[in-house]
């Protein structure tokens, strides 16, 4: 086994891969050996996507070099990738939530017989994945669309262990599980690992990497940092490594006093379809109130109830002291109400891709420009420009289209396209995800000046460093409801984590928080 | 200065306006008369009927919907407005109105049905194709109505009383130059490109999109249901089915001048281009004498060709 080592079952160099005038990728690097789990580690957009996806063939680099076990390989579409033996698990999910579970998991190559599709293979063989995926309890005939989204999950994984792959790429596979899912794909990994399969395996848990990799390579804005061997950094070296710098300054110091007065947005007993229960909070003007929790406890869902989303939202929501019935986001909008949403996904919520920067940046002030039923254009041109010089937007005019720019420009236009609403309430979901590391700490930096000019911003984050970081008080939501206020001093990743489980604070030092934290360390 | 027009104009539309050239000096070989200012002038007043019916159908498509109730609007129109003639003279002075009012009543229930109750357009407009050909034929059967067209009709549909140009052409032009307006200097006009790019985002952004899609349907049945009240006065009388051979010809220009078939991209000069070009295409095929299954053909591969040339596109990206 030892000149195994030596000559790595995989190796990639110099692979270079840009998007029109963007670099996803440049002369990346990658070695994969038998019986080894190498980690992945990088920001959003540092390129690890990129990367698989290069591997798996579903993207064709412009440069560069790869080989399978000593042999030069071109992977033209992601079949060839697949006969070859690397299979990739997505971060996206890739089932068709109409067909079965087996019927999914045997879709690249159903066993037939005569032509026609043998279901009692078919059969047979799903159980086999799903035993070796450790999934015994989901059943084969069972229609994808009923299962939830970690049971998904899992028949994603049976499905790639169906194809017997050599290389076992996991794009963040765990971010859907449940804590006692991840323990058993861990399990299954680790035994992987032991029948010879290389692995490399892509996750933002720091945990994860510590329990599960043996290798690390990390990646920053396109570019390869380093390889190393698994233990042999300290997690804070690691995290400065993804980075790119030390880790303290990103954010703008908070204000010394609270804010006073009246609350901007007060709302009582909010609850809609058992999602969201009873929430009553209040926000001051000038004060940076964020949303914590694990992922999908309420949070997305208390903010498109306040921007007039959802249907059948009940409670009561005041602004400025009066009440207010949002029933639409052209509700919300409206000058009485002035609230702003930055959506979760810029690219199907917050742009119209294909159409000019100026098209997306007026768009939701556009009233705003009407004279005599015409856009005053003149009035609109100098508006986004000074929109364009406050974000600092790099983008080569307004003609252009935006989907040419990069994600942190892009989520800087869905930002400047409600900055022209001038509103007085700002909710914003998970605005960081996906752009780079200075756009980010742009962005803390302007959600602590709009909240200096009197702004109420209600900010969800997934990341926990940011709720810390940005925000004056945090308020940690856990099955649709209010599980804990954090003010100031509070708000530490401890205590963030702590309730976002739910533990009553006695118990809090006596759980392994590590093996269920949701949050990079 | 021309070659920054040229510059700023899509390439696709270039290549129409080139096809136009080309077919013109093609036909210019067959018969010095395809380059006479009397035929040119008569194709455009053709012309104006696909065109002012096509002014309609682009917003619709450009909102990534489509209106397949049109042929039978084109009908409603033409048939209404010589029923309308047939009530005395106050009928006959409303007859027009009267016409493109009926037309604007289907374009809105098309509206509603496709905002609101969320029904695919595609299903919808072809059911309320079937059920304006049904009134219609319900309309004509008990008693013979009145299907000839006012003197009105017949002078905004054939006669030239400005400069020599067909009424017909400069109505088109009126149209044209609101539609033009409505598109690029308009709040709304925004909203339609964006409802065909992401409605998610134009709902979220605040916008009532559901609005701009029913205006946009009833626009687009106002339009169709004038071009047949102008069809009416070029024939002086109305008819069953007279919208049918419409049809394709219209989403073929619509298309052809460069306005994507799934929404949020297209200029009006385009769909100007698509029309002269098929209306001449449509004049030289019969000038040649080729059949109408030959005619079809054309049409249908025209189509599908140049879907094929913005998809390609569209991969490119």
């Amino acid at each position: 086994m030892d000149d195994m080592r030596v000559a790595p079952l995989f190796r990639m160099e110099g692979v270079s891969k840009r998007y029109g005038g963007v670099r996803a990728l440049e002369d990346a690097r990658l070695d994969c050996s038998r019986g080894r789990i190498h980690a992945v580690l990088g920001e959003n957009g540092a390129g690890k996507s990129t990367l698989i996806k290069i591997m798996a063939g579903v993207v064709q680099p412009d440069s560069g070099t790869m080989q399978l076990a000593g042999r030069p390989v071109v992977f033209r579409n992601p079949a060839a990738a697949t006969a070859a033996g690397i299979v990739c698990i997505f971060q996206e999910l890739s089932l068709l939530p109409d067909l079965t579970v087996a019927d999914n998991i045997a879709i690249a190559n159903p066993p037939r017989r005569y032509g026609l599709i043998d279901r009692r293979a078919q059969r047979r063989l799903a159980e086999a994945a799903l035993a070796r995926a450790g999934a015994e309890d989901i059943h084969p005939l069972a229609p994808v669309k009923d299962l939830p989204l970690s049971r998904r999950q899992m028949v994603e994984i049976a499905k790639a262990l169906a194809q017997d792959p050599k290389i076992l790429i996991l794009d963040e596979a765990t971010s859907a599980l449940t804590a006692a899912d991840v323990a058993k794909v861990f399990a299954v990994l680790k035994q992987l690992r032991e029948d010879g399969l290389a692995i490399v395996y892509i996750s933002h848990r720091m945990h994860e990497i510590a329990e599960l990799a043996d290798d690390c390579t990390v990646y920053r804005n396109g570019g390869f940092v380093a390889t190393f061997a698994a233990g042999t950094k300290s997690d804070e070296a690691i995290v400065e490594m993804i980075i790119g710098r030390e880790y303290k300054s990103v954010f703008p110091p908070k204000p010394a006093a609270k804010p006073l007065g009246p609350p901007a947005l007060a709302i009582t007993e909010l609850s809609w379809a058992g999602q969201l229960k009873s929430i009553s909070l209040a926000i001051r003007p000038g004060e940076v109130v964020g949303l914590g929790g694990l992922d999908g406890q309420g949070q997305r869902e208390l903010l498109l109830a306040l921007f007039g989303v959802l249907v059948g939202v009940t409670g009561k929501v005041e602004v400025g002291g009066k009440p207010v019935a949002v029933a639409s986001p052209r509700a919300a909008k409206a000058n009485a109400v002035g609230m702003a949403l930055i959506p979760e996904d810029r690219k199907t919520e917050g742009l119209m891709l294909p159409m000019s920067v100026r098209d997306n940046l007026s768009f939701a002030a556009l009233e705003r420009f009407q004279q005599f039923g015409l856009i005053d254009r003149q009035r609109e041109a100098a508006e986004i420009g000074e929109v364009i010089k406050l974000l600092q937007i790099r983008c080569d005019g307004t003609d252009g289209p935006v989907a040419a720019l990069s994600g942190g420009n892009q989520q800087k236009i869905v930002i400047g396209k409600w900055l022209m609403t001038k509103p007085e309430i700002i909710l914003l979901n998970d605005p960081t995800r996906g752009i780079d590391v200075g756009t980010k700490q742009e962005l803390y930096q302007l959600l602590r000046r709009l909240a200096d000019q009197g702004a109420a911003i209600l900010f969800y984050s997934t990341d926990y460093d940011e709720l810390i970081g940005c925000c004056d008080r945090v308020l940690v939501l856990y099955d649709g409801a209010i599980a804990r206020v954090l003010e100031g001093g509070e708000i530490t990743e401890r205590n963030l984590v702590a309730s976002a489980l739910n533990l009553p604070a006695a118990h809090r030092h006596g759980v392994p928080l590590a093996s269920v934290a949701q949050a990079p360390a | 200065m021309l070659a920054g027009i040229v510059k700023r104009v899509d390439p696709a539309v270039l290549a129409v306006f080139a096809c136009i050239v080309l077919l013109l000096l093609g036909g210019s070989l067959y018969s010095r008369n395809f380059l006479s200012p009397e035929y040119l002038l008569q194709q455009l007043n053709v012309a104006a009927f696909l065109g002012i019916i096509a002014s309609g159908v682009m917003l619709v498509v450009l909102l990534g919907h489509i209106d397949l109730s049109m042929p039978w609007v084109v009908t409603i129109g033409g048939m209404m407005s010589t029923a309308a003639a047939g009530w005395g003279d106050l009928g006959a002075a409303l007859a027009i109105p009267f016409g493109i009012v009926c037309g604007l009543a289907v374009g809105l229930i098309n509206g509603l049905g496709v905002a609101f109750l969320r029904v695919p357009s595609m299903i919808f407009t072809l059911g309320m194709n079937a059920i304006a050909q049904g009134l219609m034929v319900l309309h004509t059967s008990g008693f013979a109505p009145q299907d000839h067209a006012t003197r009105t009709m017949h002078l905004i549909a054939v006669e030239r009383s400005i400069l020599g140009i067909p009424n017909a052409l400069w109505i088109w032009a009126v149209v044209g130059a609101a539609v033009v307006i409505l598109l690029k200097r308009t709040a709304f006009g925004r909203r339609v490109y964006a409802i065909g790019n992401r409605e998610r985002a134009v709902y979220l952004s605040g916008v009532d999109a559901r609005r701009v899609v029913v205006a946009c349907f009833a626009v687009a049945g106002a339009c169709s249901a004038f071009a047949g009240v102008l069809l009416a006065g070029y024939s002086t009388k109305a008819y069953q089915a007279m919208g049918d051979p419409y049809l394709l010809p219209v989403i073929a220009a619509v298309v052809l001048g460069g306005t994507s078939i799934l929404g949020g991209r297209g200029t009006y000069l385009g769909t100007v281009a698509g029309v002269t070009l098929i209306t001449l295409l449509q004049s030289i095929l019969s000038v040649v004498q080729m059949p109408e299954a030959g005619r079809q053909i054309t049409y249908g591969a025209l189509i599908v060709a140049m879907l094929l040339f913005y998809g390609r596109e569209r991969l490119q990206h």
